[in-house]
């Protein structure tokens, strides 16, 4: 096993056709280490969602490559991807993570009912312990609180024990004190089982619990840091704020 | 995937018991028509005097052999309306033939002496059966008569039953493929709806891993599984209906007593199955575009509109528009449930046109209502033309199901009124006797000729109902027939001839309406065939075109022609003419006294004659108003049933509206302001088809260019749709309101 979760090359999207075309990433190589965890920052519009989705197979980059493990994505039919994103990748989303229909143990199992695999108890016992939402597995959605919530949006993306997690404003809709629940057991996934996280947020605090920091402005990485700590991550931030405002006023 | 799918659809019971019900109705009313078909297959009448024979040599039914445009030659057959009976010579002709027991002669006594109604033949035991008949058959054909055996005898015996038997496979098999139609466009408007609302679910199950196999297969197990439920309750409900059906149609007179409704054995698979694949082919349809999406979509908090519709999406509806327009022009025979059928055909096509066209309608539609919207609603105004508009795809089945339901209900609700309205008119309008003589038996020949020889009598004229078979473009078919005097007949009758002249009608000629004369190429001069009520085959010539053939019958026969080629050979009714300036007292004492001499004779007034008239009217009309009035009913219910369902899916854009800052009252008034458009579109767009439609067709078979609307169908029309709407989505609203808006943001949608 490589040392490399996930490899990114001379990645480029564009939405729309030519005239009005929008370039989300204007070329993106980086490399996501396992047993690590890397926060991806930037302003609104930087292209940070859009290089998660297509990091994680579930959108197309327009060209480059993308590599989970030692598996080249862009050649992968819908169908392939959609496996791949079952076997090997979680996903923790901002909000409505979840199916209202469902429990939250028919969420949480959501994958396996979908690949027809057998569930091992033994570890669902020990994620949902590990979550701290043990007694609420006959529950639905609607009765848990956004936190709770999360907390079942994150067992179920290590239900499976994917290789990566990629998280897309985990904390956006969640109070401070929760979000910092959340973060730290993030944290100890990667701890504890050396899977890797991807996380997609706004909030430095949020990313001074990553080991790397990748602040993107305009579709392209502007800084690559190890973790700088919280304050270091405004600061860098607050200076991309200016520049673009003094971007826009130029304009 | 099928225990995720019952999950998913009792969570969502809104929409899942918008599509049962919408599937369930359509399955009612088509298991209701197919066993009706399967009862009228197997029906044979009741063999009771003729049960003993073997063979029966009775009239040939008419069979007509054409060749279409593609060579192909097809033949059909008619049942005879007037049954003259056989020779009484084939009696002992067929008692030759060897292998007979025994032949008679059925007799009956209004027949002539050399006729007999039918001879019944038994086969002595042991004789070659098919040997016998086959000598019987060569027999039979040499006097243009047929050897029945077998189920068929049942039909020999009771005329009525060939009647009935045809009048009910027509009618159930016409008004199923109306149905059909009609379940296709509901049921795929109700399961697209249900499957484009749960949008969101879909996509994250994308996400979290489900291929597009599988989210297919799921949509299909949730439909698969409505449609069995459907089935189970529908099945039985609409055998039940057929049973129902008949009972009202025995009391009417519409069928005989002997028929009953029996099986559904065949009928039941046929229709659970068309039912469930429609369904499943609308929901296949409706997800593909949902599978087809990015998974992407779940991430995005709002679940974005997809993209305009195409432009080949447009191109099918401008051309059905087109092609419903062209409809207009084609001339449709004048029978009451062909003109149906043809108004059907129209506004199907129709509505199809602006269910393609619908999102263009609706942004159009939305911008042009804005400013309205917006005076008079102030702030909801602008909310409501701003959902008006972004929501013009979603809305598009909405629209189409209210326009449906409001051309259903302007068009062929108002036909039938118009059909019976017209007939009525023309009698009234076509008779210029003052007196009339009638009978329940028949008034005999000659009592004509009596009445000439009284005094103060300017003309008597002897009109007898029948039928003419003329070919039409698929074999023979019969048309509403009178054979009339041709002596005075222009001073009693006025048809409304717009060519020729009645006063021309002797020996070999007819007389045709304009719709026949349109719809069969006939012109005055030119020299026709048909076949009379008994199969006799004649050729005429045309003397006359007249517009009062739903009064009169589409094709008017000078009396002998059409004496001795009828069931029985006496009239329908005698016309009677005062001389101007003779006292209708005296008149009226001597045609009393003439009564006098013939049992069962009356004399009436034309009112009387029209009162006989409307009520005749009415009964027939009944059959047509229960199919029309279950085709309307079906189209409201799912117009409601699509506007309950996209009310109850706005849960969360309502809450939403509501933590910004839009009170409750606000929120209705919204909702009620974007109903009033909605609601204006359809009535505009529905009544401007159903006005298309009606004038044309009430134009094409009446002569007459603006249809008549009876007021109250008007407050029916405009008072129905409103109500409607209003249940429909205010209520599920107000129940929406009564959820706390923070509540409402949740996982819950």
């Amino acid at each position: 096993m490589s040392a490399t979760a996930v490899q990114i090359e001379g990645l480029t999207r564009t939405y729309g056709a030519a005239p009005a075309a929008v370039t989300a990433l204007a070329g993106i190589d980086v490399v996501f280490f396992r047993g690590t965890s890397t926060a991806v920052m930037g302003p609104s519009g930087s292209g940070k969602s859009t290089l998660l989705h297509c990091a994680a197979g579930l959108d197309r980059p327009t060209s480059g490559r993308v590599r989970i493990g030692d598996t080249e994505l862009s050649t992968m039919s819908e169908t392939a991807l959609t496996r791949l994103r079952r076997d090997r990748i979680g996903f923790v989303f901002q909000a409505f993570n979840l199916i209202g229909a469902l429990t939250v143990e028919e969420n949480i199992l959501l994958p396996f009912r979908l690949s027809g695999a057998r569930p091992d108890r033994g570890w669902l016992d020990h994620v949902v312990t590990r979550v701290g939402i043990g007694d609420r597995l006959r529950h639905r959605p609607a009765e848990l609180s956004g936190g709770q919530q999360q907390r079942v949006a994150i067992a179920r993306a290590l239900v499976t024990r994917p290789e990566v997690i990629f998280c897309d404003e985990p904390t956006g809709a969640l109070d401070t004190e929760t979000a910092a629940e959340v973060l730290a057991l993030l944290r100890t996934v990667v701890d504890e089982s050396g899977q890797t996280v991807v996380m997609v947020t706004h909030d430095p605090v949020a990313a001074s619990y990553a080991d790397r920091v990748l602040v993107l402005a305009d579709g392209r990485i502007v800084h690559d840091t190890p973790q700088p700590g919280a304050e270091r991550i405004a600061e860098q931030l607050a200076r991309l704020g200016r520049r673009q405002r003094v971007s826009v006023e130029r304009v | 995937m099928s225990g995720l799918a019952f999950h998913l659809l009792r969570h969502r019971m809104g929409g899942a018991v918008a599509t049962f019900v919408a599937l369930a109705v359509g399955v009612v009313i088509l298991m209701a028509c197919g066993v009706f078909l399967e009862s009228g297959l197997r029906y044979h009448g009741k063999s009771e005097r003729y049960a003993a024979a073997d063979v029966v040599i009775a009239p040939s039914n008419l069979t007509v052999t054409s060749t279409d445009f593609t060579g192909e030659t097809s033949s059909s057959t008619v049942v005879l309306p007037e049954r003259v009976g056989v020779p009484a010579a084939l009696v002992g002709a067929a008692a030759a033939v060897p292998g007979v027991a025994s032949a008679t002669g059925d007799e009956r006594p209004w027949l002539r002496a050399d006729r007999v109604d039918a001879v019944l033949v038994t086969l002595t035991p042991g004789a070659d059966r098919a040997a016998v008949t086959a000598a019987l058959r060569r027999l039979a054909a040499d006097t243009g008569a047929t050897a029945f055996t077998g189920t068929d005898i049942g039909l020999v015996e009771e005329p009525a039953a060939a009647a009935t038997r045809e009048m009910v496979i027509a009618a159930s098999g016409s008004f199923g493929g109306y149905v059909a139609l009609l379940v296709v466009f509901i049921v795929a408007g109700t399961v697209g709806l249900s499957v484009r609302h749960r949008r969101r679910d879909l996509a994250l199950l994308r996400a979290v891993a489900a291929t597009p196999g599988q989210v297919r297969r799921l949509v299909l197990a949730e439909v698969g599984m409505l449609a069995v439920a459907a089935a189970a309750v529908g099945l039985p409900l609409g055998y039940l209906a057929a049973r129902g059906t008949r009972d009202g149609m025995v009391v009417r007179g519409f069928v005989p007593e002997s028929f009953t409704v029996t099986g559904g054995a065949l009928a039941a698979p046929v229709v659970g199955a068309a039912v469930a694949l429609v369904a499943v082919a609308a929901a296949l349809l409706a997800a593909r575009r949902t599978t087809a999406i990015r998974p992407t979509e779940a991430l995005g908090e709002v679940s974005v509109e997809p993209a305009p519709a195409g432009r080949v999406r447009a191109g099918f509806g401008v051309v059905c528009l087109a092609g419903g327009f062209a409809l207009t022009t084609v001339s449709v025979a004048s029978g009451g449930f062909a003109a149906i059928g043809a108004a059907t055909g129209m506004l199907y096509t129709f509505v199809l046109g602006v269910a393609l066209l619908g999102p263009w309608i609706n942004r159009a539609a939305a911008r042009a209502l804005a400013p309205v919207l917006r005076r008079v609603w102030g702030p909801s105004g602008y909310l409501a033309a701003a959902n008006l508009r972004a929501n013009a795809r979603g809305m598009v089945t909405v629209l189409t199901s209210l326009v449906l339901a409001v051309g259903f209900g302007g068009s062929v609700w108002f036909l039938q009124d118009n059909l019976e309205r017209q007939t009525i008119e023309q009698s009234r309008d076509g008779v210029r006797a003052e007196r009339a003589l009638v009978s329940p038996t028949g008034v005999p020949p000659g009592v004509a000729d009596d009445v000439r020889r009284l005094p103060g009598v300017a003309a008597a004229t002897a009109i007898r109902r029948t039928a003419v078979a003329v070919r039409a473009f698929d074999g023979p078919e019969l048309v509403a027939a009178q054979g009339v005097d041709t002596d005075g007949v222009d001073r009693t009758l006025d048809l409304r001839v717009r060519k020729g002249s009645l006063a021309d009608l002797r020996g070999a000629t007819v007389a045709a309406s304009s719709v026949q004369a349109g719809s069969s190429g006939w012109d005055v001069g030119e020299t026709v065939s048909m076949w009379l009520g008994d199969g006799t085959p004649v050729r005429l010539r045309v003397v006359a075109i007249y517009d009062r053939g739903l009064g009169f019958g589409d094709v008017t026969l000078p009396l002998d022609a059409v004496a001795g080629h009828t069931t029985s050979d006496v009239d329908d009714r005698v016309l009677v003419r005062a001389e101007p300036g003779a006292d209708p007292a005296d008149l009226d004492s001597a045609l009393a006294a003439l009564a006098a001499r013939h049992p069962g004779l009356r004399v009436v007034d034309p009112d009387g004659l029209i009162a006989e008239l409307t009520t005749d009217l009415a009964l027939s009309a009944w059959l047509n108003k229960l199919l029309i009035g279950v085709m309307v009913g079906y189209a409201a219910l799912a117009a409601g049933n699509t506007m309950v369902m996209a009310a109850l899916a706005r849960g969360r854009e309502l809450s939403l509206l509501r933590l910004v800052g839009v009170t409750r009252r606000q929120v209705r008034r919204m909702v009620n302001a974007e109903q009033v458009g909605l609601l204006g579109m359809a009535l505009l767009i529905g009544g401007a088809i159903a006005a298309v439609t009606l004038s044309s067709i009430v134009n094409t078979i009446a002569a007459q260019r603006v249809p008549y609307v009876p007021p109250l169908g008007w407050v029916a029309i405009l008072g129905g749709t409103t109500v409607l709407a209003l249940l429909a989505t205010v209520l599920p609203v107000n129940r929406l309101l009564r959820i706390a808006p923070v509540a409402g943001m949740g996982v819950k949608e």
